[in-house]
């Protein structure tokens, strides 16, 4: 077939392709060569691991003695002893706080941000700068900002107030975390909602003004529903996430004051990391892993109820 | 007929938003000088923990406690600095934080972007399934694979190395395949089908065609990289014990344990970790931001 | 979506990629090469010389072992011995997984909260055979030191140092209330006794009342008689052994014996009795949990007249005090009077490359020279009995008379418990025991929550 006649039946595919034996097994062994590197990262550092964790959560080991199977002991056993529970309640304490203000404060940014005024552009710019910040660098920023003497304490100071002993006191620790995680993504998020809003065609914006919408009424009825696919996303990126926080905490309160701030991945650190407990923080890490789970397919299931359609 | 107001034209404008005329110049006013309120909000509160800290790194201890943190240094000095790079070893753990991500970002772009070609624009048996085994893998959350992972490092003695720190990721990641994958898959399949029939090897397409048409998406790709190499914190954390290893994340996470609060130090050094970041970002700043919408999420 | 840009042939991004691909792999191998190997994590070839790591975490012992290690060198000058400081909060983590990665150092402090698991980890030599070789006396240390450090016929470190608990007393303040400190105070269960009525007479409110007078305010106290921490070797481990308590029933137990009768009248003692008469500074002001961080603050300050403590505080008790200080001995209880024990060994890693070296650097720290040198220079006491008498010389120079410690070493003592994770059980013990310091919980309702939780740690570590 020459290049012309080929070039003839543009988007059938068959018919562009030349039905060669021995060029299409190349093509098949180049494929799996481009494949390899990321099969092999996949398969060894993901896939293998989720399968050995669970059997790992069926052990009692330390790495240094021999390893002894306890069966499925240690699923109730970091309930009763290791304060797991607590840890996941902390989290979902984290993930209540974080989300919600996060996801706002993200679409808020975007609706904000989504215009040519000068200045949109540079502060679109500077919202994504906290993303790139390490974690721990900035975890110790904030320790600084929010000591008893600090400079959010010096502001409320000014206005009469005195502040608290933020990270020291139970009400206030896990509300400066969310705050931290909050500061770090929400600048980030923001972009996916910008996407989000740019791909809207203008033409719904003028059929409902011209149905006699207002702008809230545009908002719930055009918006809203048509940035339905990156709420998705955000929201299950963010709440994947939010269940792992780690970094922040291990810097700014390690857990404390008492248990008050003591999440899943911290415990989890500390008894797999500091205790040598594999087991337990193998069993720990499934539950985790369930829980993320169901959590992330109920978002899907119930976005997908309410799913939109192309506007042609 | 009033509410039909001045539509921009779609494909030079980035605002969508809605543009019905306000009916009095003055709410205009106050509409404007509400939004550029806001900005500057947002301005001092995105800005301030790195200008502060900025300020603090090169203040005296004293100083730092004395003053307040908004205030810039009078006689800003390099002493800080000059003590957590000799006194300690701050510019080896800068070395092995930049030998690190280095090696991870190149690793994992560039095989990201082979698998994600290969997914995208190549036909071999199994495609949709080994896809969907990558799908499935995006949801697995680190956490679930930290432990198992230091174990099998452990067997093979590859704990307290370089190796370690960048291994699990260099490789390619299943997140950069698939956001490779979603822009390789825009690219129209007739040019690609025409190289093939003049008979261009799959590996000449790649890189004669698609590469130099996806550097946004490449770039895009190679900054998330490099961002969560430098930034990465747990893995090292578990993976490394010697001091020499160390990596600026971990490296400031002990510092801050070792040093209460001798903040001229601490925020330093946190300085030393954020900086590189923001640097890397005011040369690509166009490109993230682009880029994002070319992600197609709303697919 | 449409292309932005018509494509076009370009050969650089394909040569710059196979640069940066040649790059990527070059630097892997090189950094490869730059990892670390396993065994000791100490240097040298076989016939070189060789240099040992030996860790520990005191900065203020420190000084003295360097000094001790310059005469070591002096003496081998084919091992040279590097000193690595490791903070203590992280120590026993940091050893262990230094051990799993196989770089853990050659001789490290091993502290009695932790040898239970490191000796079921594997982790020591066993020195007894070398021991034999070397003819080496083990009669010249105290013979708890050395049941301390042994599992049966096998031996895991010579005995270098040892401490007691005692009670710092503020000077000045007996001297202004014009009240001598009495040697042989004795407490009951039921809460009479010498002691609790000395406690009151040296307790004073804002007005200058003593807890004796009766207009004597409870919430004006300006200094609390005594200071005492929710801790197993410092604070209420002491009353429970005076009262015939064991915290396990015998050394590598998996399992705690908390609730027996004894443990519960030592530990109500401190938290029902003492604190009902207002003598003890409140859990709430001691410090979270009641560990008694804020004691040495308080005791440097006034607050407290007799701060129960460990003697390796006294450096820092010196450096931070304003007034004369001494130093009394326990009050005796029921079962008389019992000091809580302890004392360090220096581990042998079970896989250093120098078991040779090794042996030499163990042999000279458990030695009396090296521990003369660090007696003689008030680190530590000297776990060799006849050194003693060098410490307390030291001290006594220094204006603080320590006999008090050494009449317990010589009298009754209890060891710290030994057992694997009995470290990480005390931790649990203590956060369990923080409701009845703190008043909200009875100290038998505490106790049996801490021995729930102590058995499962014992039982599983």
């Amino acid at each position: 077939m020459s290049v012309a006649a080929a070039t003839t039946v543009i988007g059938k595919r068959r018919a562009t392709r030349v039905a060669s034996n021995p060029d299409r097994r190349r093509r098949v062994r180049t494929a799996f060569l481009f494949l390899t590197p990321s099969l092999i990262g996949v398969v060894l550092f993901l896939v293998i691991p989720v399968i050995f964790v669970m059997v790992l959560s069926l052990t009692r080991w330390n790495l240094l003695t021999p390893i002894k199977w306890v069966g499925f002991s240690n699923y109730a056993n970091i309930f009763r002893f290791d304060g797991f529970g607590h840890s996941l309640l902390v989290t979902a304490y984290y993930v209540v706080l974080n989300i919600p203000f996060q996801t706002v404060l993200a679409l808020g940014l975007a609706l904000l941000l989504n215009n040519k005024r000068t200045g949109s552009a540079f502060i679109r710019i500077i919202c994504v700068l906290p993303f790139l910040a390490t974690p721990v660098a900035m975890g110790v920023v904030w320790n600084w900002f929010f000591s008893p003497t600090g400079i959010i304490n010096q502001i409320l100071a000014h206005v009469g107030i005195t502040g608290p002993a933020w990270l020291s006191d139970q009400a206030t620790a896990m509300p400066v975390i969310a705050f931290a995680s909050i500061w770090q993504y929400a600048g980030y998020n923001m972009l996916f909602f910008l996407a989000g809003l740019q791909a809207i065609p203008l033409s719904l914006y003028e059929a409902a003004s011209i149905d006699g919408g207002t702008k809230i009424q545009q908002f719930r009825r055009v918006t809203l529903p048509l940035l339905r696919p990156a709420l998705l996303f955000v929201l299950v990126t963010t709440v994947i996430g939010s269940f792992q926080v780690f970094d922040t905490v291990y810097v700014m309160t390690a857990g404390g004051p008492g248990n008050a701030t003591k999440v899943a991945n911290l415990n989890i650190y500390n008894t797999a990391f500091a205790g040598f407990r594999i087991g337990e923080a193998s069993a720990m890490s499934v539950v985790l892993f369930l829980i993320i789970l169901v959590i992330t397919v109920a978002q899907f299931r119930y976005f997908n109820k309410r799913t939109t359609y192309e506007i042609g | 007929m009033a509410s039909i107001a001045s539509v921009k034209p779609a494909s030079a404008s980035v605002s969508r938003a809605s543009t019905t005329t306000s009916p009095s110049s003055l709410g205009k006013g106050i509409r404007l000088a509400v939004f550029y309120l806001l900005l500057l909000v947002i301005l001092l509160v995105f800005i301030t923990p790195y200008l502060f800290s900025a300020f603090a790194a090169f203040k005296t201890l004293p100083d730092i406690l004395a003053q307040s943190p908004a205030r810039p240094p009078m006689h800003p000095t390099l002493e800080n600095f000059k003590t957590i790079f000799t006194q300690y070893d701050f510019g080896r753990y800068l070395l092995n934080t930049l030998l690190v991500t280095i090696i991870l970002t190149t690793g994992q772009v560039l095989f990201s972007m082979l698998g994600a070609f290969a997914f995208a624009r190549m036909d071999f048996p199994g495609r949709e399934g080994l896809f969907w085994m990558y799908l499935a893998t995006l949801m697995v959350p680190n956490v679930v694979t930290l432990v198992p992972l230091y174990v099998m490092f452990a067997h093979s003695g590859l704990l307290n190395t370089y190796w370690a720190i960048f291994l699990p990721y260099v490789l390619g990641v299943p997140a950069s395949v698939f956001l490779m994958r979603q822009y390789f898959m825009t690219i129209p399949k007739e040019v690609m089908e025409a190289a093939r029939l003049d008979g261009c090897s799959e590996s000449r397409i790649l890189w004669r065609i698609v590469v130099p048409i996806s550097r946004p998406i490449i770039i895009t790709a190679t900054l998330l990289a490099v961002v969560f190499g430098w930034n990465n914190f747990l893995w090292p954390l578990i993976v490394t014990n010697s001091n020499s290893l160390q990596v600026l994340s971990v490296a400031t996470a002990n510092f801050n344990s070792n040093f209460g609060v001798q903040w001229n130090l601490i925020l330093a050094a946190s300085l030393v970790a954020l900086i590189p970041m923001v640097i890397l970002f005011a040369i690509f700043q166009k490109h993230i931001v682009r880029s994002i919408s070319l992600t197609g999420i709303n697919r | 979506m449409n292309v932005q840009r018509p494509w076009r042939f370009s050969l650089r991004p394909a040569r710059t990629l196979v640069r940066v691909a040649v790059a990527v792999i070059a630097l892997t191998l090189l950094s490869g090469c730059a990892g670390w190997g396993f065994g000791g994590s100490g240097s040298g070839s076989a016939n070189g010389p060789v240099t040992l790591v030996y860790s520990l975490w005191d900065p203020h012992e420190q000084v003295g072992y360097q000094q001790s290690i310059d005469v070591f060198e002096k003496m081998h000058p084919d091992i040279k011995v590097d000193i690595e400081n490791v903070p203590y909060g992280s120590y026993q983590q940091k050893i262990t997984a230094e051990f799993i990665t196989g770089g853990a150092p050659d001789l490290f402090w091993v502290n009695t909260p932790w040898l239970g698991s490191f000796v079921k980890n594997g982790m020591l030599t066993n020195i007894a055979p070398l021991i034999k070789a070397s003819h080496i006396n083990m009669g010249q240390y105290y013979p708890q030191l050395v049941a301390l450090h042994s599992v049966g016929s096998k031996i895991y470190g010579l005995p270098k140092d040892w401490d007691t608990i005692a009670l710092y007393y503020n000077k000045a303040y007996f001297a202004k209330l014009h009240l001598a400190v009495p040697a042989n105070l004795s407490w009951n269960a039921n809460g009479t006794g010498s002691f609790v009525t000395f406690l009151k007479a040296a307790t004073t409110d804002k007005s200058g009342h003593n807890a004796l007078s009766p207009q004597f305010n409870p919430n004006q106290i300006a200094t609390y008689a005594l200071g005492v921490n929710n801790d197993p070797q410092g604070g209420w481990g002491n009353y429970v052994a005076e009262a015939g308590g064991k915290i396990i029933p015998f050394p590598y137990a998996p399992l705690a014996s908390l609730t027996t009768p004894a443990v519960n009248a030592g530990m109500s003692f401190l938290t029902d009795t003492l604190t009902n008469a207002h003598v003890i500074v409140p859990g709430a002001l001691s410090g979270p949990n009641a560990n008694g961080n804020n004691l040495e603050q308080m005791f440097a300050q006034g607050q407290v007249a007799m701060w129960e403590e460990g003697d390796w505080n006294t450096v820092s008790v010196k450096s931070s005090v304003t007034f004369p200080v001494g130093v009394t001995t326990l009050p005796i209880g029921p079962e008389g009077r019992i000091s809580v024990f302890n004392g360090l060994i220096d581990g042998i890693n079970s896989h250093t490359r120098y078991p040779k070296q090794a042996w030499e650097l163990e042999q000279w720290l458990g030695s009396a020279q090296s521990q003369a040198i660090l007696g003689a220079g008030g680190y530590v006491w000297p776990a060799i009995k006849s050194l003693d008498p060098l410490f307390l010389k030291y001290w006594a120079k220094n204006g603080i008379d320590m006999s008090a410690f050494l009449t317990e070493a010589h009298g009754k003592v209890v060891n710290f418990p030994v057992s694997p994770g009995i470290g990480d059980a005390l931790t649990e013990v203590g956060n369990d025991l923080g409701p009845a310091w703190l008043g909200t919980e009875s100290a038998s309702q505490a106790l049996k929550t801490a021995q729930t939780d102590a058995n499962y740690i014992l039982r599983t570590s």
